[in-house]
């Protein structure tokens, strides 16, 4: 977590830039017993060989740095890669050496529909294995499954929500708790092995009535309730990811989920600082109390996964502790501060099908393009 | 003292003693475009969700986010030179700030996206590179970081056309052909109307804030571009532009009346992006205040 480094009020920290066309450089620090000393000091220390265009000073009290801890965060590049200039250009590369799709839509759909190459979510035979799994309730993988939906409503209604101007420096906040949301909507799909195509037909091919998206997003449409609605799936996946990374340490799928679980408690922390402020705001104080109170108590549902008989892939198979880990989450609902959680006391099942008509209608609009092409042509 | 020297013109940051020119243009040229980024964002939002993969979500949201990043960037720089952020919203919704002619519209199909972004994008790199090169040291930083991610943005726009390009059938790459069409006589109109004869007498240009006019910019603009979607198999009509043997880049001069009347909210989208905007500042009011902790 960034820190203040010191209280020492008189560490200094020096900054020169030597010519036009660099940027100022961190160059060294100094003492300095009184503030109207500093710069002349620094003049003294660090700026005796070079000509200098600018010398910057600042107190190490006044600085907020990040730890060696955070280095995982600030890998930008690494974390999302689908924001670099060259993934496109690598996609279309890694296409044009990849055999070529047919130019008949219907032999594509048959490519496609090959159960073989492609994970389907709506065979009989998933049909049949999601009732025998709900006869010996959700295993570890049928609740990252609905997460998954969470995550993904989630992260596109934050999309959307980038252009709201509550502020500019929040909407890029939201702009990347959104992107992160729906990578690791996808990110869980591959670890229950899913293929990138499958993950496409999951998310868009899949129908409305297949869905399973918690009743705490529902009508996550305005700000408060993205604030509250995001502050409880960011509770939730920490929690599944905690009681994930405990059962298998050192397996191999621990390392994606220790990166959803880092970037989801920085998720968890910023919807804390705005759950704090709408709740100490006199003016916003109520509405958001209304918001947060029935965004929890639907949000009893998210851990209340019906299985789908999907193979847990790289994930730990077996029995998952729903109680346990409503628990868990009700614990962590506490430290938000919040005074209005009216979380259920026991988990609820999650209703398949269900999310309201502003889903429905949302589902259907992301199919609307894709749906007027051959399959296999979008990736 | 200008903070640096070279070429003639004088450099400044912002605490530096610079000509009133120069930083009256320097907050004009920074809120105009911070209008634009915030505003012009809306006509990709629009097709976010239904943006057709997961991967191509992801990309659209970052370009979304990226976008308003350089509405950020640029609205600080206006700030510090006494532009508040909300006033700048505010004078569009009053009608003393305009969005360019190209914020009018609104994308009709998603094969008319890929080409619409490409010529916007590369046209946009082409005027930041050259407003980078200005006297004012902070709007050109924050220019050079959003060249960055426009590069991104670009090979965005590629991608989006060439994969219909590729993999469309008929009609879809009809569409891409259509957009293409559709978008190059308003980026013509984008950057300006001529002024080879007059760019001397442009004060922006004496103080050092508009290195380029708009014909320089503009051609080339048609030198990078034309090329590349020569290169995706668009057909490029001499009709609606041409190179003559001297290199000059020839093209139906826009309508520059038609023109200033969609800057002047006359475009097919203008009402909308005044309705949406009007309608997130009202309804996020309380909300905002309760982020600063002022009333
Ligand atoms: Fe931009």
């Amino acid at each position: 977590m960034p820190k203040v480094p010191t209280d020492d009020p008189n560490i200094y920290e020096v900054f020169a830039q030597s010519g036009q066309s660099t940027g100022l450089n961190h160059v060294g620090s100094l003492v300095s017993p009184r503030p109207e000393f500093a710069w002349h000091l620094a003049k003294e220390t660090y700026g005796r060989r070079d000509d200098l265009v600018n010398l910057w000073v600042t107190r190490r009290a006044d600085l907020i740095v990040s730890e060696p801890a955070d280095r995982g965060l600030l890998a930008a590049k690494t974390r999302m890669p689908h924001r670099q200039p060259g993934f496109p250009t690598a996609r279309r590369r890694d296409r044009s050496s990849a055999p070529v799709a047919s130019a008949d839509p219907q032999a594509d759909r048959a490519v496609a529909d090959d159960p073989a190459g492609h994970r389907r979510p709506d065979d009989e035979a998933t049909t049949a294995r999601r009732d025998l799994g709900a006869a010996r309730g959700p295993e570890l993988s049928d609740l990252w499954l609905a997460l998954a939906d969470d995550l993904f409503v989630l992260g596109n209604r934050l999309g959307a929500h980038i252009t709201d101007y509550i502020d500019l420096e929040e909407a890029l906040a939201v702009g990347s708790i959104g992107q992160e949301a729906v990578a690791h909507a996808g990110t869980i799909l591959l670890l229950c092995g899913f293929d990138q195509a499958a993950v496409d037909a999951w998310f868009f091919d899949r129908r409305h009535e297949q869905w399973q998206v918690s009743r705490a997003l529902e009508r996550v449409l305005d700000w408060p309730s993205l604030v509250a609605g995001g502050l409880l799936i960011a509770a939730a996946v920490t929690v599944l990811a905690d009681e994930t990374l405990g059962l298998e340490p050192g397996a191999a799928h621990l390392p994606p989920i220790a990166a959803i679980r880092q970037e989801q408690q920085v998720h968890l922390e910023h919807w804390r600082r705005l759950a704090q402020a709408l709740t100490t705001w006199p003016e916003t104080a109520a509405e958001f109390g209304l918001v947060h109170a029935r965004v929890t108590e639907y949000g009893g549902d998210l851990f209340g996964a019906v299985p789908q008989g999907i193979a847990s892939g790289a994930l730990p198979t077996g029995p998952a502790p729903v109680a346990q880990l409503h628990e868990r989450l009700a614990a962590l609902i506490e430290q938000d501060g919040v005074p209005t959680s009216r979380l259920p006391a026991s988990p609820q099942q999650r209703a398949v099908g269900r999310g309201g008509s502003a889903l429905a209608e949302s589902l259907n609009r992301g199919r609307s393009v894709r749906d007027g092409y051959a399959a296999g042509v979008f990736r | 003292m200008p903070t640096a020297t070279t070429a003639g013109h004088r450099y400044y940051e912002l605490w530096d003693p610079m000509p009133d020119d120069v930083r009256e243009g320097a907050r004009r040229f920074a809120t105009v475009q911070a209008l634009n980024e915030l505003v012009g964002v809306l006509q990709y939002v629009e097709w976010l969700d239904r943006a057709p993969s997961h991967t191509r979500r992801q990309m659209l949201m970052a370009k979304i986010q990226d976008e308003v990043g350089h509405g950020h960037v640029v609205a600080r720089v206006a700030e510090d030179l006494g532009m508040p952020r909300e006033q700048i919203l505010v004078d569009y919704l009053e009608g003393r700030l305009k969005i360019h002619n190209i914020f009018h519209y609104s994308f009709q199909t998603w094969e008319e996206l890929g080409p619409g972004l490409l010529l916007t994008n590369s046209a946009a790199i082409q005027q930041f590179q050259s407003l980078a090169k200005g006297v004012y040291l902070p709007y050109s930083r924050a220019l050079r970081k959003v060249e960055r991610e426009e590069s991104f943005h670009y090979q965005h726009a590629l991608d989006l056309t060439h994969e219909i390009l590729t993999h469309g059938d008929a009609t879809q790459r009809r569409r891409v052909q259509q957009g293409f069409e559709l978008w190059l006589p308003r980026i013509l109109a984008y950057l300006g109307p001529p002024d080879t004869d007059t760019l001397h007498g442009n004060r922006m240009w004496q103080v050092g804030m508009k290195p380029d006019g708009n014909d320089a910019v503009r051609q080339a603009w048609l030198t990078k571009i034309i090329p590349v979607f020569r290169k995706l198999g668009v057909h490029v009509d001499p009709s609606l532009v041409s190179q003559a043997p001297s290199g000059e880049w020839q093209f139906a001069q826009p309508d520059w009346a038609a023109t200033k009347k969609i800057i002047a909210n006359g475009g097919p989208s203008s009402q909308r992006r005044l309705d949406y905007v009007r309608r997130v500042l009202d309804r996020n009011a309380g909300y905002r205040r309760a982020l600063r902790g002022v009333a």
